[in-house]
């Protein structure tokens, strides 16, 4: 082989392998390229609005009631938490899942006696079908098939004031301490109340004057044009970097909640639509006729979120007990609290069976990481994650809040 | 005037090709054991029953069902056999395709028409794809005899817990074969990759297995979660989205993407390889 043909040949090579580094690279593209084809598609026509505005119309349009839509919600959640235990397993339907990871959960709304939430697993499916005046829970890993007794009106209220509860703890506390509290009934394996609107509807009227507003009229989200409402404190003790709040730029709808924590890029707990149609959902969706050979049980709608009254019931109970030191992002929540209480397991706990059993594991994991803390007033163990601290006194207090964990300190202090 | 002349070539050596694939004992032993693994698993279900309540977990909570209707022996025997046997076999012919004919020696007579290695990558290729095919429809027909004969037939049931005729249903195996076999193939176009780089048969085979199984490992850690969307193998089983209603289409769409590019990445891989190396053997 003369020279000159080598080359030729060692040029051929360099060109051949030039095709896989250009698939590679083709590849690589179309999956970082997703956002940035809709910044450069960018700019929606939107019109602009202010603040007020859009807020003036959110609730408006809150007003008037949700539309008939269908869409796929998307709940991410990395709180930071430390060293979690392996309860946080891919099958996603134990509510501790929720603490890390991410959560996908379908919703058709049809009206407000008109609704299907389905859950799904790997190879399984959780349904919540109201319509048609029943409402059914199904679990197709148990083949069961669950009547809801109670009116579709007061499941719908009870749904939606479960929702605003939840909704509260992401405002004002961001609580995961919270999210391992549910009850271990059926109920509890959907992630309820997660919806953006409702999630919105707190927000808005917590925009105070210890926030900083802000409004963009250039987001997209599921594909839509969207206002984009971001909520700052100012206080820089909070854990809190902002909250950002997608608005579809049409009906106003709710899409997306983003909460961003202090230091980091990537949002600590986003629940939001990844796609959604604002158009009325087959009606097919809201029956349900339980499938020959499947279990079919019938139960009052308080018989399946008994635990979760027990729960409610006993955060009622700590609620007497409690006092809220500050006020807006930086409040702390004082509880009496005691370490034995948390090791022993409540009694409505242990009936709760493997629910109980993860919270206790999760309590223990978050127990070995604190680290001690002295003060005046004594001394404690603090657990710090991304959103949220929480200090644990040796004198029987649990002092929780969204802020640093100085503050927390601080607040154990002034008695 | 050389095109109809190259594509008659082509099909030539491919059903040349074909015929040895599935000629060759080892692979028909492969298959038979495929056929027989839904046999073992619906009579251990007749006789025994399926997981009690509690028992039933994540990808396990399909065996529930197949008492209640035959055809969900197909889509668990598929979402089972998916994981480890399918694609053992797929790389048992896949990383045979080259480094086979290097071993033996018969690379060398294969390549002496000219153009011949690109021609006889994608007939390789095409072998593989085939066979995936073969495989993915061998196990679906034999668990849905099986599921025929040792249990109910009949509507079936969702897992959204809606109910579908019985055709509907097959119509639905269908759309889960056609995936599996997408899923298949991507793995064949790795296999064939890494049989270009070297000639040992069993080299490649054996490299194919232990990279199914790491990503397979990888895939279970729960701190490594976030890299999960983009192995090969945490697609293989995402075809439970046809058993709900509405057909979940989204999860199965991105599946098909992430396969589209491993195939197109390896394959391109094995052609620059194939195309530019040294054939002594």
């Amino acid at each position: 082989m003369s020279e000159q043909e080598q080359r030729r040949t060692r040029r051929g090579r360099a060109v051949r392998w030039g095709v896989p580094i250009a698939a590679v690279a083709v590849v690589a593209g179309a999956v970082g390229a997703g956002p940035v084809i809709a910044a450069v598609q960018g700019a929606p026509a939107l019109p602009e609005r202010t603040a007020e505005q859009l807020l003036a119309d959110a609730v408006r349009a809150g007003e008037a009631g949700p539309r008939p839509m269908s869409g796929t919600l998307m709940q991410t959640s990395s709180f930071g938490l430390p060293g979690l235990p392996q309860v946080t397993g891919a099958t996603g339907s134990s509510p501790t899942a929720l603490l890390a990871g991410s959560h996908e959960l379908k919703v058709w709304y049809g009206g407000a006696d008109k609704v299907r939430l389905a859950l799904p697993g790997r190879m399984s499916e959780t349904d919540l079908i109201v319509g048609g005046g029943q409402a059914w829970l199904w679990e197709s890993d148990a083949n069961k098939a669950t009547r809801i007794k109670a009116g579709s009106e007061e499941l719908a209220a009870h749904g939606a004031g479960h929702g605003r509860g939840k909704g509260t703890d992401h405002g004002a506390e961001h609580g995961p301490g919270k999210g391992t509290g549910h009850g271990p009934g059926a109920a509890g394996a959907l992630p309820e109340g997660a919806t953006p609107q409702q999630i919105a509807q707190e927000l808005l009227k917590k925009a105070d004057a210890d926030t900083a507003v802000g409004v963009t009229s250039n987001e997209k989200v599921a594909g839509r044009d969207a206002y984009q409402l971001t909520l700052a404190p100012k206080d820089a003790a909070s854990l809190v970097k902002e909250i950002r709040l997608a608005l579809d730029g049409e009906t106003l709808t709710p899409l997306r909640v983003q909460v961003y924590a202090e230091g980091s890029a990537e949002p600590a707990f986003e629940v939001g639509f990844t796609t959604v149609t604002f158009t009325p959902p087959a009606p097919e969706n809201f029956t349900f006729t339980p499938p020959p050979g499947a279990k079919v049980e019938e139960k009052s709608f308080s018989e399946l979120t008994s635990g979760h009254a027990a729960r409610q019931d006993e955060g009622e109970r700590m609620k007497d007990g409690a006092e809220v030191v500050g006020t807006g992002w930086t409040a702390v929540a004082v509880l009496p609290f005691s370490l034995r209480d948390l090791q022993e397991g409540r009694p409505e706990q242990a009936a709760g069976g493997e629910a109980a059993g993860d919270a206790t594991a999760v309590a223990d994991a978050l127990l070995k990481s604190a680290t001690p803390v002295s003060g005046t007033w004594g001394s404690g163990k603090v657990i710090r994650t991304k959103l949220v601290s929480a200090l644990l006194t040796d004198d029987g207090r649990l002092l929780l809040g969204a802020v640093t964990p100085e503050k927390l300190v601080e607040a154990a202090g002034r008695k | 005037m050389r095109r109809p002349g190259a594509v008659r070539a082509w099909w030539r050596l491919f059903a040349s090709e074909t015929g040895l694939i599935f000629r060759r004992p080892r692979n028909l032993a492969m298959l038979a054991v495929l056929a027989f693994v839904p046999v073992l698993l619906g009579v251990a279900l007749r006789l025994f029953g399926g997981p009690g309540e509690g028992e039933a977990d994540g990808a396990g909570a399909i065996f529930t069902q197949i008492a209640g209707n035959g055809l969900f022996l197909t889509f668990a025997a598929l979402a089972l056999l998916v994981q480890l046997l399918l694609p053992v076999s797929v790389a048992v012919v896949a990383g045979d395709g080259i480094a086979g004919e290097a071993g033996g020696g018969t690379l060398r007579y294969l390549l002496t028409a000219p153009a011949g290695r690109t021609r006889l990558l994608t007939v390789k290729y095409a072998g593989a794809v085939v066979f995936s095919l073969a495989a993915v429809t061998l196990v679906a027909l034999s668990a849905l005899v099986v599921g025929l004969v040792l249990f109910p037939a009949g509507p079936i049931t969702l897992l959204s817990g809606t109910t579908v005729p019985f055709a509907e249903g097959l119509l639905r195996i269908g759309v889960v074969v056609l995936y599996a076999t997408a899923g298949m193939a991507a793995l064949a176009a790795v296999s064939l990759a890494l049989s270009t780089l070297t000639e040992a048969a069993v080299g490649a085979i054996a490299a194919t297995v232990v990279l199914v199984i790491a990503t397979q490992v990888v895939g279970a850690v729960p701190q490594l979660s976030g890299l999960q969307p983009y192995l090969l193998t945490h697609w293989w089983s995402g075809f439970d989205g046809v058993l709900r209603d509405p057909v979940a289409t989204a999860e199965m769409g991105r599946g098909l993407l992430v396969f589209a590019a491993y195939t197109v990445i390896f394959g391109s891989v094995a052609w620059a390889r194939f195309t530019s190396r040294d054939v002594t053997a």
